[in-house]
């Protein structure tokens, strides 16, 4: 048992380093513009947003409201759709024996969690650092929340890996189905300020719960009342279950391509 | 110690179905080098990979207690986009070994000098077998599978891998499809024979060769 678990560890750990590789090329530059990028199109809808005079609906600044938003929606983003073309990706590996379908998808999953970790990490630091925010009022909250994202953005990735390897045009499909995302999911406003109509079918969407908490976790008083901490929970442990099985399910098929 | 206990694999592909095995039942004696023979398209490969448990069967069981090799023979474990030595380095990661010594190794082995810091996709493919053989002689398994590889490279490489191979011999034991019969009589002391019709056991070479000549007639 424990050496099944070591043995997992080296190969997950093994494919990190691989796929880190294989995503940011061999150059400095190519972290360096992971990170950036991200940051930079916060910066752009701040600019925007603010040539135009808009007050930030909650708290007095608008990167960071803004940013709890897009990099929240981002990097579960990243997460879903990145993993979708992992099976195809990584097709080679299969090569030894050591190393099954699932492990390339974990391992892709740390990877993309441990690169928005710190991209999260230097927008925050340097909004607090030049005094545009204050810090994070409830960082276990915040914690939680990261670790939440990091959950549902898998689970539907793994979904979507999964959807992908049974039908080729589900990366076309996908890409159309969560294109709302943006305006529905409360970047750019407070989903606790909707009218009660528009809440009743919007408090569906998981991705809204998500950004809902990660503000909860970083203001002194967001007060959402649209949080639904377990219902994102649930969520996203269904997803994942379900991609898993799916996985399970789909493995001979894909041996056989 | 690898047993394959009622193992059943069928490959469909555009509703044509083809039976490779059914209710297979073998064990592979420890302490025996073991040819696979038999026509092409009998299911020698998939054989290997079953064993190797890169593939899984569709029904039954495989067990080994030894510590087996990925299936030898071909580069298909390599990333183009990666060089030799990032390559190396990885497979060596997976298998826990000590890494620095797994380069030295394969470097001295595979005599590709400087190409290992460019990508494998500007390989021949001689280059690239130089080095999946090298890789594979530098972790110690104590089977290693072999899939018609032994005739790879120049003369001088050729015999570089064969004493690598016997060395090896002294304390692992192979599996090894080939055509060869050459090579099969170098390595193995007994085989199974794969026709459509089914597997047979033979306990020396000489019995297994002449089954395979008499199956190709």
């Amino acid at each position: 048992m424990r050496s099944l678990l070591t043995l997992q560890l080296r190969v997950i750990g093994a494919l990190v380093l691989r796929e880190t590789r294989a995503t940011f090329g061999t150059s400095q530059l190519g972290y360096l513009w992971a990170i950036v990028t991200p940051a930079l199109g916060v910066a752009v809808f701040v600019l925007v947003f603010g040539a135009a005079g808009r007050r930030p609906p909650f708290g007095s600044s608008l990167a960071l409201f803004f940013a709890t938003g897009l990099l929240t929606l981002e990097f579960y983003k990243k997460l879903s759709t990145s993993l979708m073309t992992t099976f195809n990706a990584n097709k080679a590996l299969l090569t030894y024996p050591c190393i099954k379908e699932t492990d390339t998808l974990f391992s892709r999953s740390l990877l993309i969690s441990a690169t928005y970790l710190v991209i999260m990490l230097v927008f925050y630091g340097t909004l607090v650092l030049f005094q545009k925010a204050s810090p994070p009022h409830h960082p276990d909250q915040l914690i939680v929340a990261f670790f939440m994202i990091c959950l549902l953005g898998t689970g539907v990735g793994i979904v979507n890996a999964v959807m992908l390897s049974i039908w080729e045009s589900w990366s076309y499909v996908e890409s159309i189905l969560t294109r709302p995302l943006i305006i529905i999911s409360g970047v750019f406003y407070i989903p606790s300020s909707l009218p009660p109509a528009a809440l009743n079918v919007l408090q569906w969407n998981p991705v809204l719960h998500l950004i809902e908490w990660f503000r909860t976790g970083y203001y002194s008083n967001y007060n959402s009342t649209v949080l639904n901490k377990e219902y994102l929970f649930l969520f996203a442990l269904l997803i994942l279950l379900i991609g898993l099985i799916g996985e399970r399910l789909t493995r001979k098929r894909r041996a056989g391509q | 110690m690898i047993e394959l206990i009622n193992v059943s694999k069928v490959y469909s592909l555009k509703g044509i179905r083809k039976v490779i095995f059914e209710n297979l039942n073998f064990r592979f004696e420890q302490g025996r080098n073991i040819a696979i023979m038999g026509p092409n398209g009998a299911g020698k490969s998939t054989l290997l990979r079953l064993i190797a448990g890169t593939e899984q069967a569709d029904r039954g069981r495989i067990s080994r207690n030894v510590c087996v090799s990925w299936p030898l023979g071909f580069a298909g474990g390599f990333n183009g986009s990666m060089t030799g030595l990032e390559n190396v380095r990885f497979v060596s990661r997976i298998y826990g070994q000590d890494t620095e010594w797994v380069i030295d190794y394969v470097e001295e082995f595979s005599e590709l000098g400087k190409s290992m810091r460019l990508p494998i996709k500007t390989y021949s493919s001689g280059m690239k077998a130089r080095l999946a053989f090298g890789l594979s002689m530098a972790i110690d398994f104590d089977c290693y599978l072999i899939d018609e590889i032994t005739a790879v490279g120049d003369a001088n490489f050729r015999r570089k891998s064969k004493q690598a191979l016997e060395q090896k011999l002294d304390h692992s034991r192979i599996i090894m499809v080939s055509h060869s019969q050459e090579t099969i009589k170098s390595y193995c002391d007994c085989g199974l024979l794969l026709t459509h019709e089914g597997l047979t056991y033979h306990d020396d070479v000489e019995s297994l060769l002449r089954a395979y000549n008499e199956s190709c007639a």
